[in-house]
Order: C-alpha cells, then sequence, then structure tokens
C-alpha cells in the first residue's frame, strides 16, 4: 500500500493499538505524550484495593477509599481506522496495581531514561522484561544532564542485546515521533522470521 | 464541575463523589473490567432510542457517543466521567443490550504485520 491513499478505510474495522510510555517521576512521560500526540484529559478514580493499602500512606486518610489519578494519554490518529493510544504509567509506587491493567494487550513501551536518575527506570525495564513486552528505552536527553553514550546505558540498564536504546528529546515532536517509529520497527523485528510465525507474511514491500 | 477539579483541602475528594453515578457500585456488574481500548459501539436500536427515560444523563451522553465505535478511554475522555465510572456505565448498558463491546484480538494474538506496517507508514508520514 506504501503512502497510498487509504481510500476505502471507512469499510475497515477500526484497529486500535496501545503504547504505554513509562519511566520515573519527572523523565518527560507527559512531555512525551505531548509532542507527539492529540493530548486528551482522563482521570480515574480508584478504589483502594487492598492491593494498594499497604503501599499507599493511609496514615490519618481512614475513610478515603478512592483515589484521584490524572492519566498520561494520548491518542495518533494513523488513519479513520487506524488509531495508536499512548497511556502515561503512574510513576508513584502505589500505583503499581494499574500497571496490569494498563499493559493488557498492549503493542508495546516506550521507557524514558532521564540520566541524572538512571535508576528510575529500572522498575519499568523489569517490569517489561518479565512481562516480555517489546520495549525500547529512549534517553531523554534534559539540558544539563550529563551526556552519556547509549552503549554505556544499555550496560548500566543491564539491558538483553535485542533492546535498542535511542536518544531522543522529548519535546520535539520529530524526536518523540523517531521514538515510536523505532518502537514499532523493534517490534516488527523481533517477529520469528520468515512466515512461519502465526502472523501472516507481509504483503506490501517493507520500507 | 470541570474536568480538573480542585481539591480544597488534601483529603476532601471532589464535591460529587464520582461513584454517586453508579449507584455506589465500584466494578462493573459481570465483573469483567473492560480494555482501556476495548472498543464499543451503540447496538443498532431504532431511532430516538437513545433517550430512554430509565437512563442517566451520563449514560445518554456514552450512548450518542458511540454511534461510531470509540474505545472506552475516548469515552471517559469525552464525558470527563472517571474511567471506573465509565466502566461500570458501560457494562450496564451492553447488560441492557444498548452497547456492544467490539471482539478484539487475543491477548497472546500479535496484530498482523500488514497492519503493523501501514502503523509504521503512517508514523512515517505524520
Amino acid at each position: 500500500m506504501g503512502s497510498a491513499p487509504s481510500d476505502g478505510a471507512a469499510d475497515r474495522p477500526l484497529a486500535v493499538f496501545k503504547i504505554l510510555v513509562a519511566g520515573g517521576f519527572g523523565a518527560g512521560k507527559t512531555t512525551f505524550v505531548g509532542a507527539v500526540s492529540e493530548v486528551r484529559p482522563l482521570r480515574t478514580e480508584e478504589a483502594l484495593t487492598s492491593a494498594s493499602v499497604g503501599l499507599d500512606d493511609l496514615n490519618g486518610v481512614d475513610a478515603k477509599t478512592t483515589t484521584t489519578v490524572a492519566m498520561d494519554f494520548g491518542r495518533i490518529t494513523i488513519a479513520s481506522h487506524l488509531m495508536l493510544y499512548l497511556f502515561g504509567t503512574p510513576g508513584q509506587e502505589r500505583f503499581w496495581f494499574m500497571w496490569d491493567e494498563l499493559a493488557y494487550g498492549a503493542l508495546g513501551a516506550v521507557v524514558l531514561a532521564d540520566t541524572r536518575r538512571l535508576g528510575d527506570c529500572f522498575p519499568s525495564v523489569d517490569y517489561f522484561e518479565k512481562r516480555q513486552l517489546p520495549f525500547i528505552v529512549a534517553i531523554n536527553c534534559f539540558d544539563g544532564a550529563p551526556h552519556y553514550d547509549p552503549a554505556d546505558v544499555r550496560i548500566a540498564l543491564d539491558l538483553d542485546p535485542h533492546t535498542p536504546a535511542v536518544l531522543c528529546d522529548a519535546r520535539q515532536p520529530s524526536s518523540a515521533k523517531l521514538i515510536l517509529i523505532t518502537l514499532i520497527e523493534h517490534i516488527l523485528a523481533s517477529r520469528p522470521a520468515g512466515t512461519s510465525g502465526p502472523w501472516p507474511a507481509p504483503a506490501t514491500t517493507p520500507a | 464541575m470541570g474536568a480538573d477539579d480542585k481539591w480544597a483541602y488534601r483529603d476532601s475528594g471532589p464535591v460529587v463523589r464520582p461513584y454517586a453515578l453508579t449507584g455506589g457500585r465500584t466494578e462493573p456488574t459481570g465483573g469483567e473490567i473492560l480494555d482501556l481500548i476495548a472498543v464499543i459501539v451503540a447496538s443498532g436500536q431504532p431511532a430516538g432510542a437513545d433517550d430512554p427515560i430509565d437512563l442517566s444523563p451520563e449514560q445518554r451522553k456514552i450512548l450518542s457517543l458511540s454511534r461510531r465505535p470509540i474505545t472506552v478511554a475516548d469515552a471517559a475522555s469525552d464525558t470527563a466521567l472517571p474511567l471506573g465510572v465509565v466502566r461500570v456505565l458501560v457494562a450496564d448498558l451492553v447488560l441492557q443490550g444498548r452497547l456492544t463491546i467490539r471482539p478484539r484480538r487475543p491477548v497472546g494474538e500479535q496484530p498482523s504485520t500488514d497492519l503493523l506496517q501501514e502503523v509504521l507508514h503512517g508514523l512515517r508520514a505524520l
């Protein structure tokens, strides 16, 4: 199909994909989602389940049984039948219980790394590795932050050899877009070689 | 009530408790938690069927939005209601036969390479 106009798209069923944007607090998740997608307001009023009790510091708020969480949420319309949805993962410990729900059926994830606090993205990396969800590490180049070679960051994060680690500027739409392209390419590349996999062979010429 | 309610005090919460709209229920009837990007669409009801008196304004809004297929997250965003509330309301509408959840590919099954190539081309063209 290539760059041909997607005529007849109206006849095609809506296909939606979920991509998670993870990383430590202040790593640029909100900025990234805002740079590359149409940001949509979304909040959730989560009941404090027994899962979060113990994680959540409930001292002095004994009567509180729900908690409001504003979510980073953005939509990219590829075509009228094709939408990408970006969801930022909540950074605070007490919202860990939301991760499984967010990751359910997700296509892949972007882990934003801040080189000043690289350790903050360990939990995200661990999570996606355990879940075997394809992800890439995007090293957000903050002004004034020490500049590291992606290869060093890979070592510091002990990434699998095939997991991409690339530099980005989460404020720049073109840079953020490139991150998503890298993720989709990574997902395609991690598929079993040949046509023996469960997926149909591509009918179009790969780029 | 704006979408970004300011809390007067840290523990006070919104003025109207969100789950008042669901009769206090925080989990959808039937127990199945809808995925954020589950696609919902209004069932083919006869014209005018979107204002039956037994529906709340919020449910009517959701029905009206889902004349075209939309995701649960979009429905929550467009109604400015918390996601959990929308899930409960959607589950009720599904039970009443007013909404249908579009079947989606099983979690273990990957989207076709074709479709991903299409996403890739689309992203590059943005």
